[in-house]
């Protein structure tokens, strides 16, 4: 029985090396019908996505195809060269593979620590592995336990609640404290920066429709809108725009603040004091820092995002340590259930063995007293299992202590000589 | 006038101090209620109790993580409402217009009706620190019912009656219901004003929320915190006008009007006012209605509301005594502190 992964990751490979060896869900699938067939006896699940690609190889029996040869199949699969794979993949067997994938599901090895997106990758990949066709056992237990593992992180640390990039933190952390839903707010863009199409992206997620682009230049405005679905405004109807706006992204990249209190005032009072969310993401500002103190406004700075980024990446760091604990403890959890499972065949020839003479005692027993009644009888088998559980119970016991450390080879060689259990 | 003084020498139940009212028969005015508790099985410490260990565990959310938290801590809060009902329901086999008869009930029912509004919350926000907000105010109505309200009903007479209810007992219940509605929309608006306003100035001051302590959107906050001050400026409408109907119909012969400048009913009357001009204001300018003057406007309502209800616990009021008075043999004269919100 054996676990091992053989993958690229954004912390080794490069972007057009990481390009060359992903597969898409069709490619996936065939990939994993062709390892079965060239390999017996193992079963996969691939892991495709922007910043990983990853195969998971699962034995039941004997050790499976080496390092190599998983190398050799993903190179022949997309024709690359071996030798040119080897150098951007890594290799991780058994306990090694078993953390790896905890570390993975629980995005402890993404791009941004704590990004959730990760889990349901994870899981898409297991189940599209899994769909229409029996899995085998082992690989079932690890990503049901990758899965566990996952969930309980998220619930016992605070990890994913951490964002750490602006337009997140401006959205999670502070959009969403303001507003209830986002379909029926409006959504007001000055200028036509990266940094806005970002925080639109996140926004999009919560659900807006309604996004008007204001731009010096109508035509990168006209081009902003229609990627979003949105309308275009000249610039000379900025304020118009802003007295009907909810939220305001702006990243006009204008010298001087494009919106000063004087200016505001008048918005404000045709505005009926009602909630204005800004993200000022320009800098210099293009808001007067002055009108976030004015009712019903809340206007957030990049300074002032970027603080709070700060804060949740130190934040986050110290959750780190716990969820790395609580994967070391999913991981020996898991090692030893899988290390117990390659016993089963010992002590079920050794339960087997026992189970014979128990039978022909009491068969003799029976026999030698015929006046005893049903009751009686049920009474003495069931006094008798007893026994035979009592007596398997310790090297039972010792079976499952030596497997937290690893397959307890030796003890089970013991067991078979001395109880001359044969296959 | 206070009259609450500690004497323990003075129809001391064991379980309190307080001395006891004229007109409560030499008695402390929750002492019959005690005794039936205990022959229920349920007792108010029960489900106050569990409540204190809910609330509990939402102040331990500020502290650190946990995965089972969140269901122990529903599961405490709903054990206490189990009790809590069975006790009401108790209630009803002891006095037959009882859960909804005297100051007592009233304070209990809304207690109860808190936390049915905060499970339901759970169910929806599960991270919301709803708790923090309205645990406080249940286990402040549960001490006010237990310590300091009064048990005996407003109106001794048997709700069930060959031919149904009279006008009095019709008028009395809709009394009772308004009031008791009015006392639990304007305690959700104050619970919604302190949580709008914290979140508020933690959004201005640009600071990301605190561990644990997360908190529904400005928004849904504002929409409960206006929502809560007209239901209670409607509930507490109808409360004053069945309250003066019953005042008329209700009264005995012989036995004069309760006033209108009765301290109880004059408090509600401020109540009312302050209510009735801060929604016309937010009706003809709408920037009244923005942010954190409607919070505001639910803290000064609940301060209110709070001073009717204090005057009702420990001032000498007419309010309720009239018809329940002759029917109390040892008092006809004085009307006993807290007789009726």
């Amino acid at each position: 029985m054996r676990l091992q992964v053989v993958g690229c990751s954004h912390h080794i490979a490069p972007i057009d090396f990481r390009e060359r060896l992903a597969f898409s869900a069709e490619q996936a699938r065939t990939a994993l019908e062709r390892l079965q067939s060239e390999v017996p006896n193992v079963d996969g699940v691939l892991l495709s996505t922007c910043n990983r690609v990853e195969l998971y190889v699962g034995s039941e029996a004997g050790e499976g195809p080496s390092g190599e040869e998983i190398i050799a199949f993903l190179a022949r699969f997309h024709g690359l060269d071996p030798r040119e794979l080897r150098e951007h993949l890594y290799h991780y067997v058994d306990a090694e593979a078993v953390r790896h994938l905890f570390e993975v599901s629980s995005s402890l090895d993404s791009m941004v620590v704590g990004e959730p997106q990760i889990l349901a990758q994870v899981k898409q990949a297991y189940q599209s592995a899994t769909d229409g066709r029996a899995a085998s056992p082992l690989i079932h237990c690890a990503f049901q336990a990758a899965l566990k593992t996952a969930r309980r992180i998220a619930t016992e640390t605070s990890l994913q609640q951490r964002r750490v990039s602006i337009p997140s933190v401006a959205v999670a952390d502070f959009a969403q404290r303001i507003f209830e839903r986002f379909d029926d707010k409006k959504t007001l863009v000055i200028g036509a920066g990266e940094m806005a199409e970002e925080t639109l992206r996140y926004l999009r997620d919560e659900g807006i429709r309604e996004v008007t682009v204001v731009n010096r230049s109508y035509d990168r405005a006209l081009a902003l809108a229609q990627r979003w679905q949105g309308r275009a405004l000249p610039w000379e109807q900025l304020f118009e725009a802003l007295a009907v706006a909810d939220l305001v992204i702006s990243t006009s990249g204008a010298a001087e603040p494009i919106v000063r209190m004087e200016q505001f005032l008048p918005v404000e009072a045709r505005r009926e004091q009602r909630t204005l969310f800004i993200l000022d993401l320009a800098v210099p500002r293009d808001f007067e820092a002055t009108i976030g103190a004015r009712p019903g406004v809340f206007l957030y700075s990049i300074d002032d995002l970027r603080a709070v980024c700060e804060s949740n990446r130190k934040a986050r760091d110290q959750e780190l340590p716990a969820a790395r604990r609580i994967i070391q403890q999913e991981t020996d959890r898991l090692m030893a259930d899988l290390h117990l499972r390659a016993t089963g065949p010992i002590i079920r020839r050794l339960q087997q063995g026992w189970e014979k003479p128990k039978e022909e005692e009491l068969r003799r027993l029976f026999n030698k007293l015929p006046e005893l009644d049903d009751r009686a009888r049920d009474e003495i088998r069931q006094s008798y299992s007893r026994l035979l559980n009592k007596l398997l119970h310790p090297p039972l016991e010792s079976l499952r202590d030596e497997s937290r450390h690893g397959i307890p080879h030796s003890l089970l060689d013991a067991l078979a000589r001395l109880f001359q259990l044969k296959d | 006038m206070p009259l609450l003084t500690p004497n323990p020498s003075a129809c001391y139940n064991g379980m309190t101090g307080w001395e006891c009212q004229p007109g409560s028969g030499g008695r402390f005015p929750g002492a019959q209620g005690w005794n039936t508790e205990m022959l229920s099985g349920v007792t108010i410490f029960c489900f106050a109790a569990s409540y204190i260990v809910a609330l509990i565990l939402e102040i331990s959310r500020l502290l650190f993580r946990s995965g089972v938290r969140g269901a122990i801590m529903l599961g405490f809060a709903a054990a206490g409402l189990f009790a809590h009902s069975i006790y009401l329901c108790h209630r009803t086999t002891l006095s037959p217009a009882a859960p909804l008869s005297s100051m007592r009930d009233l304070l209990l029912v809304a207690a109860w009706l808190l936390v049915v509004a905060y499970l339901y919350l759970m169910h929806y926000h599960p991270r919301a620190a709803f708790g923090l907000f309205l645990l406080p105010l249940v286990l402040a109505l549960i001490g006010a019912a237990a310590w300091f309200a009064n048990s005996r009903p407003f109106s001794p007479e048997p709700v069930a009656r060959i031919g149904g209810l009279s006008a009095a007992q019709i008028w009395g219940l809709i009394h009772f219901l308004s009031i008791l509605l009015t006392l639990v929309a304007v305690l959700m608006g104050f619970a919604a004003g302190l949580m709008y306003l914290h979140q508020a100035s933690r959004l201005k001051r640009k600071l990301p929320p605190l561990r644990g302590f997360w908190l529904p959107s400005l928004e849904w906050l504002q929409r409960v915190n206006g929502r809560a001050v007209v239901v209670a400026l409607i509930m507490l409408g109808i409360g004053l006008l069945s309250g003066s109907i019953l005042n008329r119909i209700a009264t005995p012969p012989g036995a004069g009007r309760m006033p209108w400048h009765d301290p109880l009913v004059l408090s509600t009357l401020v109540t009312f006012l302050s209510l009735l001009v801060a929604v016309t204001f937010a009706a003809l300018y709408h920037p009244a209605r923005q942010g954190r003057k409607v919070a505001y406007l639910t803290v000064v309502t609940f301060l209110f509301l709070m001073l009717a209800l204090a005057v009702g616990l420990f001032m000498r009021t007419q309010h309720g005594s009239a018809r329940a008075a002759d029917r109390v043999q040892s008092d006809t004269a004085a009307a006993p502190r807290g007789a009726t919100p």
